[in-house]
């Protein structure tokens, strides 16, 4: 183990920032304590207490990215389309992610970054993916929202983290998990230590065994799902919010004359337009037929699909939800009965 | 960002689509057309291979793009065609195209019907509307391959008869003698002698022997539900029958999200499935 | 068991559901739900967690007979859905509270952490071991609220005993900034604001009034008003779209602004909407059942642009 003191923080970020954008948790200004991931600045203030609003998804999904560029361009009688690429080559160093933010990185590395056959690689996650570093802020407390201890490693998972930072009197142990950990925490500012780790929190757990044979055998009471959802008011808050969920919508957008680019950006399977045909049919039009997808989708498709689950945990989710839904009630109706 | 040179169709970058250039348009019916189109660049035409039941999305770069069975078979080398149905925005635009314009495509993409596995069997296939349009691609590959299957037989329904499309391909089927090729329209029609009544009913009026055989069916939900009663009620497995499913997609190649019915994506799982992949998922409308 | 407990219970007589809240065991707080037998209303409470308007769920159970227990400010929106007829009187049943101010938890909870207790007596609320007077940590609308007396109802059901007597709040913090904003200044001041936006729609979702929901021309590709694009400006022309069919028809239920997870003070722009209609045509968006609504009427001899 290495440790840092908390004073040298600041000096770590700012060594980093001369090589790579650096990202922390910090107060958006006018708000009373609304936290969310930025990019930091010299000087900046990080909050590291209270829990960010969103996820840092965006680093590796932004909420909206450039695919290509188009433009048309004469060709004797009428035009040709010349399409040019997009390659993000970003290098950011994300201070502060939670351990359950990290492993929805590594999560999501199953789909995006997947080498199986029949899959696609994503040339613009990966571009994003592989400039990025994690360093992680253990978790030693959590509040009632929390629930990564449903999962097999809780508050411990090392999965997405490239270097983990404990929280200890006076500063920070830091344990590298990856090669890129490593090599951050042989620099200067660290020095070894044999201090032990601290104790990390112990979240409520969510009893989750057999639940991919129970959603299977829930799926057609669509009654069961209209009242176990009756509450919800199909927003995007807990899809955008989560740090798995990783559904988009594709657009175009015209820069002005015959140009212009195709866009990805963020979209929601809670919204009803989601799967709205052209032809009027929808495949999922209550918010029943919704919330049982996105459901299924974390804990029985994905799992299926990518060996995952599709949730890690963070609790965003519940501490947001406008209607005061939460989410563990819903899993917990479904294994019940 | 910076900017990157471009390669093949799908590998490295798959949100990318290939420019290509229309050169002929076909007037199928009332809100039917085909486009018939090669890409710019003359490699990725030759190169260009698929399975009858692939499907690829093609659109008007600054409009957006929709995703279409490939309707030509994959022995025509010349072009390919997609049939699409004027329903949104998307197909809107499309429709104004004339040959000589400009799409840009990402083909070929999903699953197509596991011919090779049905040789020597007996051969159903069910289509209505739009729904003919990845059977076109299908029943001209076996018409390519005739003498590897048993019995051919085709029905094709629609509401009217200007709503059957490929009209010209039709009056070949209906002459050729190694395939029973038999067009119906819901109701009676001046002018129209073929058959008259839903698909189902025309089935049930002249049933298929379910040994040794294979039933495809496309078709709108309503058709395909109907269907599939008629044909199991005629003793065919699920795991005979086999169909091609459209849902809206965005992306094509699995990480988008919204085509899925339970676990299965429809762009890469699918669209073609057996029925015994899908089980009831699909006569219930709603996933 | 209590009478506002009772009072529910007896609504199931003439109604299939009631809307009300119960306490969730995680947050401490209530959560909205739905009540389907008198068994179930055992565990309905009221107090000043009970910040939703469950008006929002009326227009999207219009085929049945539903009980719904209502706040003053809540009753307003049933007002103002009954008076453009998006919700049928005849088969709604109000049951109305009298609202002590509710306290604005999620603010509280953005302060000490999510689900920590918070105890509201003797005027005082206390959380982590930290007291403050009530009006400190009440939800900007309850800060003057005119409208403890529920503007439509047919049974009460209790609730607080007198009126909340917090004065209206001074303008403070941005409120007071943005108030002396040159327009350049505001331009300037939502373009930071609606960088954050995710459009995940939780405001038009939360909204009692935004019945069209699934049809929202915020989100509607034909006409294309706004791209789908999550960036400043054409969120906040989103947005725009939303509040400008907000006109004359938003009571002020503050819902869009708690809902917000990033913090966007939407309310400024309402409110000052809701000003001008105030003063143009004397209505406030829920004034009664039968009020017309007046930018829902169409009146030649009306004078109230000057031009007539």
């Amino acid at each position: 183990m290495r440790f840092i003191a908390e004073e040298n923080i600041p000096r770590l970020l700012g060594r980093l920032a001369a090589n790579a954008a650096v990202w922390a948790p910090q107060v958006v200004k006018d708000t009373v304590n609304t936290v969310l991931f930025a990019p930091w600045r010299a000087g900046g203030e990080i909050e590291t207490g209270a829990y960010s609003a969103l996820s840092a998804k965006e680093l590796v999904l932004p909420a909206t990215e450039r695919l290509f560029s188009y433009r048309y361009r004469r060709a004797g009688e009428g035009e040709r389309i010349g399409i040019k690429g997009c390659a993000p080559q970003e290098r950011v160093v994300i201070f502060g992610m939670r351990a359950c933010d990290a492993k929805a990185l590594a999560v999501l590395d199953a789909l995006f970054l997947s080498r199986s056959a029949g899959s696609y690689n994503d040339p613009y996650y990966q571009g994003r993916r592989s400039g990025l570093t994690v360093i992680t802020l253990a978790c030693t407390s959590c509040d009632s929202a929390c629930f990564c201890s449903s999962f097999e490693k809780g508050a411990a998972e090392t999965a997405g983290s490239d270097l983990i930072f404990y929280p200890v009197s006076g500063g920070y142990l830091a344990g590298p998990v990856s090669e890129k950990g490593k090599e951050l925490a042989a620099v200067d500012l660290f020095q070894d230590s044999s201090q032990e780790k601290p104790g990390l929190a112990k979240t409520a757990k969510v009893e989750l065994v057999g639940i991919q044979q129970r959603l299977l055998e829930r799926f057609d009471d669509i009654d069961f799902w209209r009242l176990a959802t009756e509450v919800c008011l199909s927003c995007g808050y807990c899809s955008y919010a989560c740090p798995a969920c990783h559904c988009f919508n594709i657009f175009d957008e015209t820069d002005g004359d015959r140009a212009g680019g195709r866009y990805r950006c963020w979209d929601a399977c809670m919204f009803y337009a989601y799967t709205l045909e052209s032809s009027g049919h929808n495949p999922r039009p209550e918010a029943a037929h919704r919330y049982r997808n996105r459901l299924a989708h974390k804990f029985s498709y994905f799992p299926l699909n990518r060996g995952e689950i599709l949730c890690t945990g963070c609790g965003r989710c519940i501490r947001g939800c406008p209607a005061g839904l939460d989410f563990r009630d819903v899993i917990r109706a479904v294994s019940a009965g | 960002m910076s900017t990157v040179p471009r390669k093949g169709i799908k590998a490295a970058e798959p949100l990318v689509p290939e420019p290509a250039t229309i050169i002929d348009v076909i007037k199928e019916g009332p809100n039917i057309r085909s486009f018939r189109l090669i890409f710019d660049d003359p490699g990725i035409t030759t190169a260009f291979s698929f399975a009858p039941g692939q499907i690829g999305l093609m659109g008007i770069p600054g409009v957006g793009e929709s995703t279409f069975a490939i309707s030509s078979p994959p022995s025509q080398r010349d072009y390919i065609q997609f049939s699409v149905m004027k329903t949104g925005f998307v197909t809107s635009a499309i429709h104004e195209l004339a040959a000589g314009d400009a799409v840009a495509v990402r083909a070929p993409l999903g699953c197509g019907f596991p011919v090779d596995s049905w040789k020597g069997k007996n051969i159903l296939i069910v289509g209505g509307g739009i729904g003919m349009a990845p059977l076109r691609s299908l029943l001209m590959h076996i018409l390519d391959r005739r003498k590897e299957f048993g019995s051919l037989r085709v029905f094709y329904g629609a509401r009217t008869p200007a709503d059957l499309c490929f009209a010209g391909d039709r009056v070949q089927w209906e002459n050729r003698d190694d395939i029973e090729f038999i067009a119906t329209v819901d109701e009676k029609h001046p002018g129209w002698s073929g058959h008259t009544g839903l698909v189902p009913q025309v089935i049930a009026a002249q049933p298929p022997a379910p040994e040794n055989a294979v039933a495809v069916t496309c078709g709108p939900p309503v058709m395909i539900k109907y269907t599939l009663a008629a044909l199991q009620q005629l003793g065919f497995t699920e795991a005979q029958i086999y169909t091609t499913l459209e849902r809206k997609m965005k992306c094509g190649i699995g990480l988008c999200g919204r085509c899925n019915i339970g676990a299965k994506y429809v762009c890469i799982d699918g669209p073609v499935f057996s029925l015994d992949e899908l089980k009831n998922r699909m006569v219930d409308g709603r996933w | 068991m209590n009478e506002f407990v009772q009072t529910i219970k007896q609504t199931f007589k003439e109604v299939d559901l009631v809307l009300g809240w119960v306490r969730s065991p995680a947050a401490g707080v209530a959560v909205p739900a739905c009540f389907h037998t008198p068994a179930q209303a055992d565990d309905a409470v009221f107090d000043s967690t009970c910040m939703h308007n469950l008006v929002v769920h009326l227009p999207r159970l219009a085929g049945k007979k539903v009980g719904i227990v209502a706040k003053g400010c809540d009753a307003r929106s049933i007002a103002q859905l009954v008076a453009e007829h998006a919700v049928d009187r005849s088969r709604v049943i109000v049951i109305g509270v009298h609202c002590p101010g509710m306290i604005d938890v999620k603010k509280a909870w953005r302060c000490f952490g999510f689900g920590k207790r918070i105890s509201d007596a003797g005027g005082r609320v206390a959380m982590e071991g930290k007291t403050v007077a009530r009006e400190e940590v009440l939800l900007q609308k309850c800060r003057g609220c005119r409208d403890w007396e529920p503007v439509i109802c047919d049974v009460t059901a209790g609730g607080a005993t007198k009126a909340a007597t917090a004065p209206p709040a001074e303008p403070a913090g941005i409120r007071k900034r943005f108030a002396a904003m040159s327009p350049a200044e505001r331009r300037q001041f939502w373009q930071d604001q609606f960088s954050r936006c995710i459009r995940c729609y939780a405001c038009r979702e939360a909204c009692p009034l935004c019945f069209c929901r699934d049809q929202c021309a915020m989100q509607a590709r034909d006409p294309g008003w706004a791209t789908a694009a999550i960036d400043a400006s054409q969120s906040w022309m989103a947005q725009l779209i939303r509040i400008s069919h907000m006109a004359g028809r938003c009571s002020g239920c503050e819902e869009c602004e708690r809902a917000c997870p990033v913090g966007i003070p939407l309310m400024l722009l309402l409110e000052e909407q809701n000003a001008v209609i105030e003063e143009l045509f004397g209505y406030r968006a829920g004034a009664g059942p039968e009020v017309k609504p007046p930018l829902l009427t169409f009146n030649i001899k009306d004078d109230a642009w000057g031009e007539s």
